[in-house]
């Protein structure tokens, strides 16, 4: 069984549709109208341990959707999954111990507070022991160089280096997968270049895998050697980013991206559109 | 049925080290902010006077109310803050719920984190200076209770115990059930506040309310149960005892009743079943 | 026409200029507040239920006495009503408005403005009390006089004085108001100190008991400071108990401490901006 085995996944939303003026909130009132959103349609997922995937698609095509469901906080609608041997929304409690996620948009670390008291909660948190703790703090303390800024509280840190440590707190428990939603957005070059070697060099050492939603597609050239495309909940693209330039027959993944998004689809994407192409 | 036992003493011992834990977080943050923590600690006190200050002043006027005595009303005042205290310590920021964790999303943060939901929310948004309240109920109870020559028997102590139990569990449930509906309403309707003002009833006798308010505070909003019935009891006047005696169950009823409407207002957040 | 055009310096603004930027505002936030009715309607059953709280009280209290502090039963009864359904009209929360602004730095561009930042405070706050005068403190009152009838001015003389004391106690507490949200110049979460102001005024200001209840030596005390002009005095005015010559006295009382009070908010401004400019917001 692969690490993370999707299948059919699909989440709609139901959406309410004010009407305008005085009189359409009375109306609203009594009668309301819905909409139902497919946010996510269908779609196939399998990763395997110490893979690094790319997932990415315009705004709105349900990326952060499918992030939600498979990190748990979303129950999905249809579908099936299990994810590090467990159903994510189900065994919430338990599956979430092993699973680490970053909001690029949004610090998990205590805003007020120097961020060491941060990493001591979250140890509490995830229950690591003294030593793994220390031992881990140690590591990434050599990559990310927290030493600075861990007595620093959130609030004075710049993004950059407030992202820096929202990773290292993702990963004090050593989660076998590690979520990112849009962990560059707003970071420069240099912040960019420090987090992806930082990936890197956490998920040859310690095989986590890492599932990375993102509007950079330099994340996607320095880190994924897969990747999957979304657009209108559907499963675009799944397979190696290799592929997708010789069946593109482009040089800038930017400028394939961008076509696929406009809604170009070239008639040799057909074969590899349906999940779990170009595993490794 | 021992493992289970055995796992529910891990899981109890756990969350109260993650208790402990987010307590001296919280230390921290407001010694950062020393003054402010002061500050807060103070107009709590204040607030508390001006509440005194109106009871001392209304009975220098007049003798008694409906038969409560100024030491009485006192002594009711002064049970009322010691759930009360824990209730602002702990629950009064389920208030957040609606607005900062349903409508802008920060309830994603906790729903990743391998800690009941509720639980993380009541630690992360309490403010345990507050539970100064219960010191300053004790004092003016210890002070009524001599004033009106109070004989105490042994069982008042667990009997107290038992009584503020319930009491806080009313409180905890009325707020947790409230909360809830922010799953629903995403964003806060008013509510809160006008309960609020309603829990108030309880500091004084269930007696001086007429019409069907008497009613609602003892099988609606149950916040007669949460001052006036148990200190009743506790001053040994036993017009009221069978209500006082009902005060645990009714916590029970009422938390339980309001975790359910938590737990399907999280399946909602979820998107559990639409 | 405009001859010279943007190069030229801006011309002395006009005191209509300004009077109109204020009206605007007024407007403004009272259109704003429409979009809130909602929250209004829990916030008059809200305010129903801290005026029953009391009435039940004081219904009590005076079972067997009849005359306490100058007031009988009715009257005490009446008061109460008055005060709080009063109170949502000159209530406000400029102090938060003010410590928001401030805490999160957003002084720094409100003083690049060509305009007095008080003053559009004021304005907006004055706006949200209109609001609150006809969809709040109107219907509240009407609503409450239809479950339990209370007492209405002895005449139009007194009614008039009464409206027009409204006007001073909306002023005065919201420059009491602005005064609390200046604290935050010097400390960072300010909820403690809003807290303070509320129920610092609640009590001082007659809404929860009249001052005639409070001992001598109490009476002299609060006598020293404005807060007795937003709700007592008022109050008193519309029972009939201060008529003529002493209700217009009230009148010239409240402009007093607002003049005061204005001084000592602007002195306070003067000495906050030098604080900011130091600290860089």
């Amino acid at each position: 069984m692969a690490l993370i085995e999707a299948r059919g996944l699909t989440k709609e939303f139901r959406i309410f549709r004010r009407r305008e003026g005085v009189l359409g909130a009375f109306k609203d009132l009594f009668h309301r109208n819905y909409r139902t959103l497919k946010a996510v349609d269908g779609i196939d997922f399998i990763v395997e341990k110490g893979e690094m995937v790319g997932y990415i698609g315009a705004n709105g095509a349900g990326k952060s959707t499918t992030i939600k469901m498979l990190t748990g906080i979303l129950v999905p609608t249809a579908g099936t999954m299990q994810v590090n041997g467990y159903v994510p929304y189900r065994d919430r409690e338990v599956y979430t111990r092993g699973i680490g996620v970053v909001f690029g948009q949004r610090s998990q670390l205590w805003w007020d507070i120097a961020v060491i008291e941060s990493f001591k909660l979250l140890r509490r948190i995830y229950d690591v022991s003294i030593d793994d703790f220390n031992w881990r703090l140690k590591r990434f303390n050599d990559i990310l160089e927290l030493d600075k800024l861990l007595y620093l509280p959130v609030r004075k840190l710049s993004l950059g280096q407030r992202m820096r440590c929202d990773l290292a707190a993702a990963l004090i428990h050593n989660p076998a997968i590690l979520f990112l939603d849009e962990p560059t957005i707003g970071l420069d070059v240099l912040a960019k270049s420090r987090i992806r070697d930082f990936l890197k060099e956490i998920n040859r050492e310690y095989r986590t895998t890492v599932i990375l939603t993102t509007h950079d597609l330099g994340d996607i050239e320095a880190l994924c050697p897969r990747v999957a495309i979304i657009d209108k909940g559907k499963m675009l693209y799944d397979g190696s980013v290799e592929s997708l330039y010789s069946h593109w027959g482009q040089d800038k993944l930017e400028d394939i991206v961008k076509r696929i998004y406009q809604g170009h689809r070239p008639g040799s994407v057909k074969g590899v559109k349906k999940g779990g192409v170009g595993l490794a | 049925m021992v493992e289970e036992r055995l796992l529910f003493r891990q899981r109890a011992a756990r969350y109260f080290v993650i208790l402990k834990s987010y307590m001296a977080q919280y230390l921290k943050t407001k010694m950062a902010y020393r003054t402010d923590f002061f500050v807060q600690v103070f107009s709590d006190v204040l607030q508390q006077a001006v509440n005194l200050i109106f009871i001392l002043v209304v009975f220098s006027k007049v003798p008694e109310i409906k038969g409560w005595t100024r030491d009485e009303v006192l002594f009711i005042y002064g049970f009322f803050l010691v759930p009360f205290g824990i209730y602002s310590g702990f629950f009064n920021h389920l208030f957040d719920v609606p607005e900062k964790y349903v409508l802008q999303g920060e309830f994603d943060r906790i729903l990743i984190r391998p800690i009941n939901a509720w639980y993380q929310v009541v630690v992360e948004t309490m403010k345990p200076e507050l539970m100064v309240d219960i010191v300053i109920g004790i004092v003016i109870m210890v002070y009524s209770g001599r004033a009106m020559n109070l004989s105490p028997v042994w069982w008042d102590l667990p009997l107290a115990l038992a009584l503020i139990f319930g009491a806080t569990l009313i409180y905890a449930g009325v707020y947790t059930a409230l909360a809830s509906l922010g799953f629903w309403t995403e964003g806060n309707i008013g509510l809160m506040p006008m309960v609020y003002n309603l829990s108030q009833y309880g500091r004084f006798p269930m007696t001086i309310y007429r019409g069907p308010v008497k009613f609602i505070l003892t099988w609606i909003l149950p916040f007669a149960f949460v001052g006036f019935y148990p200190a009743a009891l506790l001053m040994h006047r036993y017009e009221f005892t069978g209500y006082a005696l009902l005060t645990p169950a009714v916590g029970i009823i009422c938390f339980t009743v309001a975790y359910r409407i938590w737990t399907a207002g999280i399946r909602r957040y979820r998107g559990t079943g639409s | 026409m405009h001859e010279g055009n943007s190069l030229k310096p801006a011309p002395q603004t006009h005191f209509m200029n300004r009077l109109l930027l204020y009206l605007e505002l007024v407007r403004m936030e009272f259109v704003n507040n429409l979009a809130y009715r909602a929250s209004y309607f829990t916030g008059i059953f809200n305010y129903s239920i801290q005026i029953g709280a009391y009435f039940f009280l004081w219904d009590a209290v005076y079972s067997g006495q009849r005359v306490i502090g100058g007031l009988n039963k009715e009257e005490m009864l009446t008061y109460v009503i008055v005060a709080w359904v009063v109170r949502s009209f000159y209530f406000s929360n400029l102090d938060r408005r003010v410590g928001t602004d401030i805490r999160d730095g957003k002084i720094a561009l409100e003083l690049i403005r060509p305009y007095s930042y008080q003053m559009v405070k004021f304005a907006r706050a004055f706006g949200e009390a209109i609001f609150r005068m006809i969809f709040f403190a109107l219907p509240a009152g009407i609503f409450i006089y239809l479950i339990r009838p209370f007492g209405l001015p002895p005449g139009w003389h007194n009614t008039l004085v009464f409206l027009i004391s409204l006007l001073g106690s909306f002023v005065i507490y919201a420059q009491v108001s602005m005064l609390a949200g200046f604290v935050v110049f010097f400390t960072k979460s300010p909820s403690g100190v809003y807290k303070a102001k509320r129920v610092v005024m609640d009590l001082f200001s007659g809404l929860l008991l009249p001052i005639s209840f409070y001992p001598d030596w109490a009476v002299k005390v609060i006598k020293l400071f404005p807060f007795q002009t937003v709700s007592y005095m008022p109050n008193l005015i519309y029972l009939g108990k201060i008529s003529g010559a002493a209700a217009f006295n009230v009148i010239g009382l409240q402009w007093f401490w607002i003049a005061v009070l204005a001084l000592f908010s602007a002195l306070f401004w003067e000495f906050a901006v030098k604080h900011v400019v130091i600290q860089g917001g």
